[in-house]
C-alpha cells in the first residue's frame, strides 16, 4: 500500500462521528504564516499548517478513558515523514501522532491512578514556571509554546487541604527543536564560516525518563507547594562535532548531535491573594554534573490583576547562576532573566491578547498579539503576529528573521 | 378627639420629631422583617444538595446567539455552599471547571477555575469576580447563592412581578461581608412561597440597575420549588443570558471528593 492511501485511511478514521459517539470532540484548523524576511529554499516567505485533531472521551464505570489523535500537514521542513513515533522521540513531527491515550481510575475515593500518554501542567507562575519548564516542548513553531504529552504513570490524591502527585515517566520524550540553521533556530557558532550547514543527527534519547513528586496545600488564601524530580532532563544539549566536519564545494557541513543530561531538581511554589492582586512565586534549584548544563537556581515572581473581563499578568524570572554555555542552547532557560507582561481580554465577539517578553541580559524581546473572533460557536478566525526584535545574539533577537503574521480558521466539534 | 387635641397645641418641631420617630421606627421594624423573610426563604428552600444540567443561550445586543452547556453540583446552601460547575459545550469551553467553596464567617468564597489547556487550576481573586463567567452575562459573584447574612436588608414594600405579589427588599453589602461587585441589590420575593423571582443589580455608582436576573418557570421537584429558567440581562450592554435547567435533583448524596481541587483537576471528570 502506498503512503497516500495510508494517510487517507487514517484521516478517515480521524473524522468525527458525533452521532455514533457523544464523547467525540476535536477541530480542524488551517493556519497560514507570512514572513517579512526574504524567502529562500529553507525559509519560504509563506508557510501553511493544517491540523485535524479528534478526541474520544468515555467513562467506563468509575474509570475515565481518553484517546486523541492529531494529523498535520505542514509545508515547511518542520514536518518529518510518516513514522511510528508514539513517544515523540524523533527530531521532526510525524504527520500523525497520538496526543492522549490514557485511563484514570480511583484507587480510593480521593486517590486516582492515571496511566498512559497524557499532558502534565505543573507550577504556579504563568509567564515562566521553573516547575513546568522542564516538561517537553515542541519548538517546531518557536512562538507557540506547545507542550508534548508524556507516557507516564501518575498517582494523585487529596487528604483535607493537602494534595499530592507522584509521576513516573518511564520513557523520555525530548524537546523537539526547529530545523537547526533555519530562521526558527538560527545558530551562530564562533569561528564557523558563513554558509556552514549543520547536519542534525537523530540521536536517540535515553529510554528512562524521570520521577517527580509534588505536594500542595491550600490554607485560606495561601496556596503552597513543594516538588522534587530526578532523572533525564528532556531538553537536549547540542554537541557540535567539529571533528567530523566535512568540507564540500558548497561549504562546511558540521554534524550536530544531541545529549541528554541527568538532573535533580527541587522547588517551592506559593500563591496568595493580596488585595485585588494574585501574587505567585516559585523558586527551584537544579543540580547536574554535566559540563554544559551545570547547576541553576531559578526564581519566578508573577502578579495578576483582573480589570473586568481583562487580565494583566506580569512575570519576572531569572537564574542566579550563569550557565556554562550560551543560555540560548539551554532552551528552557534561554530567555532568563526575563520580564513578561501579558494582557488578555474577553469580548462579546471573542478575545484578544498582547504579550511582551524582554530578555534582561541583552535587551532583546518579543511582541506577540492575537485577536480571535468567534464567527459562530464552532467557527473561529484568528489573526495575529509575532515580532522578535533586538540584539541578534540574544535568544529572542536571534529570531528577528522570523517576524511574521498569521491567520487561522478553525472548525470545532 | 383627645389625640387631635394633644397635637393641636404642639410646636411644629415636636410634631416633626414625632413624625420622624414614627418613620424611623417603621424602618427599624422593617429591617427585621426583611431579615425574617429572607431567613424564612432560606429555611424553606434550603436543600442539602442540588444538581442540574444547564443549557445556556447568550444573545448579544446585535442578536448574535451563542449556546453553552454546563453541569452544576452543589452541597450546602448559601453561606456554607460548595459548588462545582463543569462546562460541557461548546468545544471551546468543554471541560472548563469552576469550584467555589464558602469560607467561614462573612468572607468571600474561595474560587478556582480549571482550564483544560493549562491542565491545572487557577485561583480567582475577589476583584476578578466582576469578570464575565465564561462569556455569559453572569459574573463570578452571580454564581454564588445569595447569602443575606452578608447584606444589610430592608423591606421596601410590595410589587407584582409576572402576576405574583412580591416583597421588595433592598440588600446592601456589608463591608465586613467581603468585597462585592455590587453596591445594591433589590430582591423581589414571591409572597406565597417566599421564593426569589427577580434581582435588580446595581454596580457602584449606578442609579439604575445595570443588570437584572429574572427567575421563572417555577416547578416543584423532589418537594422543593425551583425556577427552571434564569434570565440575566445586562441592561447596559443590551445582552441577555438565558439558562434552562434540566435533570434537576435535590438532596442526592454527593461523593465526598466532588468539591475538591483534586476533582476540579480531573480531566474529563464531573
Amino acid at each position: 500500500m502506498t503512503r497516500l492511501p495510508v494517510r487517507l485511511i487514517i484521516l478517515f478514521l480521524l473524522l468525527p462521528f458525533p452521532a455514533l459517539a457523544q464523547g467525540i470532540s476535536g477541530y480542524a484548523e488551517e493556519k497560514g504564516f507570512v514572513y517579512g524576511d526574504r524567502s529562500n529554499s529553507r525559509d519560504p516567505s509563506a508557510v501553511g499548517w493544517g491540523t485535524l485533531f479528534t478526541k474520544w472521551e468515555e467513562k467506563a464505570g468509575e474509570a475515565q478513558l481518553t484517546a486523541s489523535v492529531r494529523a498535520e500537514w505542514i509545508t515547511s521542513d518542520e514536518q518529518g515523514s510518516l513514522s511510528f513515533d508514539p513517544a515523540d522521540r524523533k527530531i521532526r513531527r510525524s504527520p500523525i501522532s497520538v496526543q492522549d491515550l490514557w485511563v484514570r481510575f480511583p484507587v480510593s475515593p480521593s486517590v486516582d491512578l492515571q496511566l498512559g500518554r497524557f499532558q502534565l501542567g505543573w507550577g504556579k507562575t504563568d509567564g515562566y514556571s521553573p516547575a513546568d519548564a522542564f516538561l517537553p516542548r515542541d519548538l517546531s513553531d518557536p512562538f507557540a509554546d506547545e507542550k508534548i504529552p508524556l507516557w507516564a504513570i501518575r498517582l494523585s490524591g487529596q487528604d483535607g487541604a493537602i494534595r499530592y502527585e507522584a509521576v513516573g515517566c518511564p520513557v523520555t520524550t525530548p524537546w523537539r527543536l526547529p530545523v537547526l540553521g533555519t530562521r526558527n533556530a538560527p545558530l551562530s557558532v564562533e569561528e564557523v564560516p558563513a554558509g556552514t550547514v549543520f547536519s542534525e543527527v537523530d540521536t536517540a534519547p535515553p529510554v528512562i525518563g524521570f520521577a517527580a513528586l509534588r505536594v500542595l496545600a491550600t490554607v485560606n488564601e495561601w496556596d503552597l507547594g513543594a516538588w522534587g524530580r530526578v532523572g533525564v532532563r528532556p531538553a537536549p544539549l547540542l554537541d557540535f562535532r567539529f571533528d567530523q566536519a566535512v568540507s564540500t564545494p558548497a561549504g562546511l557541513t558540521i554534524p550536530v548531535e544531541r545529549r541528554y543530561a541527568h538532573e535533580e531538581g527541587a522547588g517551592v511554589e506559593l500563591s496568595r491573594i493580596i488585595g485585588s492582586w494574585i501574587v505567585r512565586g516559585e523558586a527551584a534549584a537544579f543540580f547536574s554534573r554535566d559540563r554544559d548544563l551545570g547547576d541553576a537556581v531559578i526564581g519566578a515572581l508573577s502578579a495578576e490583576k483582573g480589570f473586568g473581563d481583562g487580565t494583566l499578568l506580569i512575570t519576572l524570572a531569572g537564574n542566579a547562576i550563569d550557565p556554562p554555555v550560551d543560555e540560548s542552547l539551554l532552551f528552557d532557560r534561554a530567555i532568563l532573566p526575563a520580564f513578561i507582561a501579558a494582557w488578555n481580554r474577553t469580548e462579546e465577539w471573542g478575545e484578544w491578547k498582547m504579550v511582551w517578553t524582554t530578555g534582561l541580559r541583552h535587551g532583546d524581546g518579543l511582541l506577540k498579539g492575537e485577536v480571535g473572533y468567534n464567527i459562530t460557536d464552532i467557527w473561529k478566525i484568528t489573526v495575529g503576529g509575532e515580532l522578535p526584535y533586538g540584539y541578534e545574539k540574544g535568544p529572542l533577537g536571534a529570531l528577528h528573521t522570523a517576524q511574521r503574521l498569521h491567520a487561522a480558521l478553525r472548525l470545532s466539534w | 378627639m383627645h389625640i387631635r387635641r394633644s397635637y393641636k397645641g404642639c410646636p411644629v418641631w415636636i410634631a416633626a420629631v414625632a413624625l420622624l420617630s414614627v418613620f424611623f421606627a417603621g424602618i427599624a421594624s422593617a429591617a427585621p422583617d426583611a431579615r425574617a423573610l429572607l431567613k424564612e426563604s432560606e429555611n424553606r428552600h434550603r436543600t442539602r444538595t442540588q444538581q442540574y444540567a444547564g443549557d445556556l443561550t447568550v444573545v448579544n445586543k446585535d442578536g448574535k446567539v451563542r449556546k453553552k452547556g454546563w453541569k452544576s453540583f452543589r452541597e450546602g446552601y448559601a453561606g456554607d455552599a460548595k459548588n462545582l460547575i463543569r462546562f460541557t459545550d461548546p468545544p471551546e469551553v468543554k471541560g472548563v471547571g469552576f469550584l467555589s467553596i464558602s469560607r467561614p464567617g462573612l468572607q468571600n468564597p474561595d474560587q478556582w477555575l480549571y482550564l483544560p489547556s493549562m491542565k491545572r487550576e487557577r485561583r480567582i481573586a475577589a476583584q476578578d469576580r466582576d469578570a464575565s463567567f465564561v462569556g455569559t452575562d453572569f459574573n463570578y459573584e452571580d454564581m454564588e447563592e445569595f447569602d443575606h447574612e452578608k447584606y444589610k436588608v430592608a423591606l421596601q414594600g410590595e410589587q407584582t412581578v409576572e402576576g405574583h405579589p412580591c416583597h421588595v427588599i433592598t440588600a446592601i453589602p456589608l463591608e465586613k461581608g467581603g468585597k462585592s461587585v455590587y453596591e445594591k441589590k433589590i430582591l423581589y420575593l414571591r409572597k406565597d412561597i417566599i421564593y426569589l423571582l427577580r434581582e435588580d443589580l446595581y454596580r457602584k455608582g449606578e442609579k439604575e440597575p445595570g443588570k437584572r436576573l429574572v427567575l421563572s418557570d417555577l416547578q416543584n421537584v423532589d418537594g422543593h420549588w425551583v425556577a427552571k429558567k434564569w434570565e440575566m440581562s445586562d441592561l447596559k450592554k443590551g445582552s441577555k443570558t438565558t439558562v434552562l435547567l434540566k435533570e434537576i435533583a435535590f438532596d442526592r448524596p454527593q461523593p465526598g471528593s466532588r468539591f475538591t481541587l483534586q476533582n476540579l483537576n480531573r480531566e474529563g471528570g464531573d
